[in-house]
């Protein structure tokens, strides 16, 4: 059985920024727009915790928007 | 001559095959014949037609410092349990240095809502290491216990404060590896890590602070043993949980381990969330992963009064930082209108309609009785207030002790959690058995699998359902020598009736150290419990017996 499509994630590198992890996971995208998009994708990080914006190892940070399922 | 004879009974043996009429003998902690027994034993215990099954396990609980100083882990056993594995969350109570200790007492106390006086007065904390830990806990055991070693409390072991600042450095992680080397020898049953909890502060636990890899080389670890990893995910966002069961699939698949996340949660108002999970669990254990969602059995209900810091009000800062002050300084604060200005604000221009109004005042407490059963909503409107603001100003002209219940806030349709319990990929377990003292009861939740789902609901047959919390518990774990009706195996036993097995109702219970309160449920329907071949409870009392074990 092989696995259904599923949005695709990292998870950041140690003390890497927001740009720094845009440019490795978003490499063809324009640099400030590749930026708000990573945290329009990832509330749960930019807006929801406190302080807002601390990228923790162990996060998760979505690189696409959510898929359509059925 | 054996030791014991249960005889009399319907042997439910814990392998989902149907009950038979029969008897259970026991010889030195272990059961020595299943069937129609004959032969002579000190003790007979008449089952009385009723069932003879496996010792229930659960699988997630924090019962870690109340064994200290109740071995019983009540009212855990009185319900069945028989094993109980404690240390979930990354938090454990070991390996821990003295100079950690106040850290971690306020991590148990924000993520558990366990009082602090809970580690300080009850007992005395004589250990450091994981092998001191299990010592203490030994002395007075009545029940099993397979207790975790929790990942923040290893981080802090090697890195002390930096556990909750950065990433580890290659050398820190091979620290990390021998010290989880050293706990799995000292008899833990795997390592528990969590991706979303907090400390007392607001900062993220150590394990959070971990990278990927370090998790993965604590996996190699587990890897030398086949022991579990435990996670809590971040269970009330869908996309987020199923990345994290890939995660955990890939760590299962590399190092050949067994690995479970709790809880699997389902509610009405994103109920894609929990079906998307079992898909995505249903294609990874396609490809060989073990990767198993723990699901309770029992609805969320949260209970508070604001005598006491609440879970209810984790979304709202300043509510949190109030209730946890002092009494004297939060009734300050609760005194103080610009201060109640702010905390009736926070909850937007509603007042608090729509997060506060349908709680209903519990009963039992300092509530005036006209007010009991009354939604906030309703006293509220009578008082001519917010909903908020008539919570605090009700309390305050009680002296705080007006308990509300929101009732339902997830797992609430029968008809839904029915199949999802009984899909084979999914772990019953997630009872969080010791923590949550003031929130609600953690205890009872198989007696309710039985009276709701096999009784009422007919989601499963009753032997299917004893499997579930036994054998297959079992296996999934590795407690080899437990889970079943099987000779050799440890007799751990419950005697229970099928037809009134059940959880009493949610009620006050003031038998904790500290400010002393917890909800409990009594057990119906539960007759006898044996631990490894002792009779721990029978006829409504815990008995002497001190049979439990840590096993593995």
């Amino acid at each position: 059985m092989s696995l259904s499509r599923q949005r695709r994630f990292v998870t950041p590198g140690p003390d890497e920024t927001v740009e720094e992890l845009a440019r490795r996971a978003m490499p063809d995208q324009p640099l400030e727009g590749a930026v708000d998009a990573i945290k329009s994708w990832n509330l749960h990080v930019f807006v929801m915790r406190r302080p807002p914006g601390l990228m923790l190892g162990s996060d998760v940070i979505f690189v696409e928007p959510p898929l359509a399922h059925a | 001559m054996f030791d014991v004879i249960v005889k009399n009974g319907v042997v439910v043996d814990g392998s989902g095959s149907p009950g038979y009429r029969g008897d259970v003998a026991i010889k030195d902690g272990k059961i020595a014949a299943v069937g129609q027994v004959s032969g002579e034993a000190r003790t007979i215990v008449d089952a009385g037609g009723r069932v003879i099954a496996p010792g229930f396990i659960d699988p997630h609980t924090h019962f870690d410092v109340q064994l200290l100083w109740d071995g019983a882990a009540r009212p855990a056993l009185e319900h069945g349990i028989t094993c109980v594995v404690p240390g979930n969350c990354s938090l454990s109570l070991a390996p821990l240095k003295i100079a950690d200790r106040q850290r971690l007492i306020g991590m148990f106390q924000q993520i558990e809502e366990m009082p602090p006086e809970a580690f300080t007065t009850a007992f005395e904390w004589t250990w450091e290491d994981f092998a001191g830990y299990r010592e203490a806990l030994e002395k007075d055991l009545s029940i099993n216990v397979a207790p975790l070693v929790g990942h923040s409390v290893i981080r802090l072991w090697v890195m002390g404060p930096a556990a909750q600042e950065r990433a580890a450095t290659d050398a820190e992680i091979r620290a990390m590896q021998d010290l989880l080397r050293e706990c799995l020898e000292a008899g833990a049953v795997g390592l528990s890590t969590s991706f979303v909890d907090v400390d007392e502060n607001g900062r993220p636990v150590p394990s959070r602070f971990a990278q990927f890899e370090e998790l993965d080389a604590l996996c190699a670890v587990l890897g030398e043993f086949g022991r579990m990893l435990q996670c809590v995910p971040e269970f009330y966002a869908t996309d987020i949980t199923l990345a994290r069961i890939d995660q955990l699939a890939e760590l299962s698949l590399k190092h050949d381990i067994p690995t479970t996340f709790s809880p699997l949660f389902d509610t009405l108002a994103a109920p894609e969330n929990a079906e998307r999970a079992i898909a995505r669990v249903e294609e990874q254990f396609a490809r060989g992963a073990r990767v198993w969602p723990q699901m309770q059995t029992r609805p969320i209900d949260i209970s508070f009064s604001l005598l006491r810091p609440s879970l209810f009000f984790a979304r709202l800062p300043r509510w949190v930082r109030i209730l946890r002050q002092p009494l004297v300084d939060r009734l300050a604060a609760l005194r103080h209108p610009e201060t109640v200005a702010k905390m009736v604000a926070d909850l937007g221009p509603d007042g608090g309609e729509a997060m506060m109004g349908r709680l209903v005042a519990r009963g039992g407490d300092a509530c005036p009785a006209d007010l009991v059963g009354q939604s906030l909503s309703q006293i509220a409107k009578a008082r001519g207030q917010a909903p908020a603001l008539a919570l605090i100003e009700l309390s305050l002209e009680n002296g705080l002790d007006v308990s509300f219940l929101s009732a339902s806030a997830g797992h609430q349709s029968t008809d839904r959690i029915g199949p999802m319990l009984a899909h084979p990929l999914v772990h019953i377990g997630a009872s969080d058995g010791g923590a949550h003292l003031s929130s609600f009861s953690t205890y009872g939740d198989t007696g309710y699998l039985f009276s709701e789902f096999v009784r009422k609901a007919g989601a499963m047959t009753m032997e299917q359902a004893v499997a579930k919390i036994t054998s297959e518990t079992a296996d999934i774990w590795g407690l080899k020598d437990r889970g079943r009706l099987q000779p050799g195996l440890a007799a751990d036993i419950v005697v229970f009736d099928p037809d009134s097995i059940d959880r009493g109702e949610e009620r006050p219970a003031f038998d904790m150290p500290g400010d002393g309160m917890r909800y409990v449920r009594d057990a119906t329907g539960i007759d006898t419990v044996l631990v490894n071949g002792q009779i721990a409870y029978a006829k409504g009392e815990y008995t002497s017996a001190r049979a439990g074990v840590v096993c593995i």
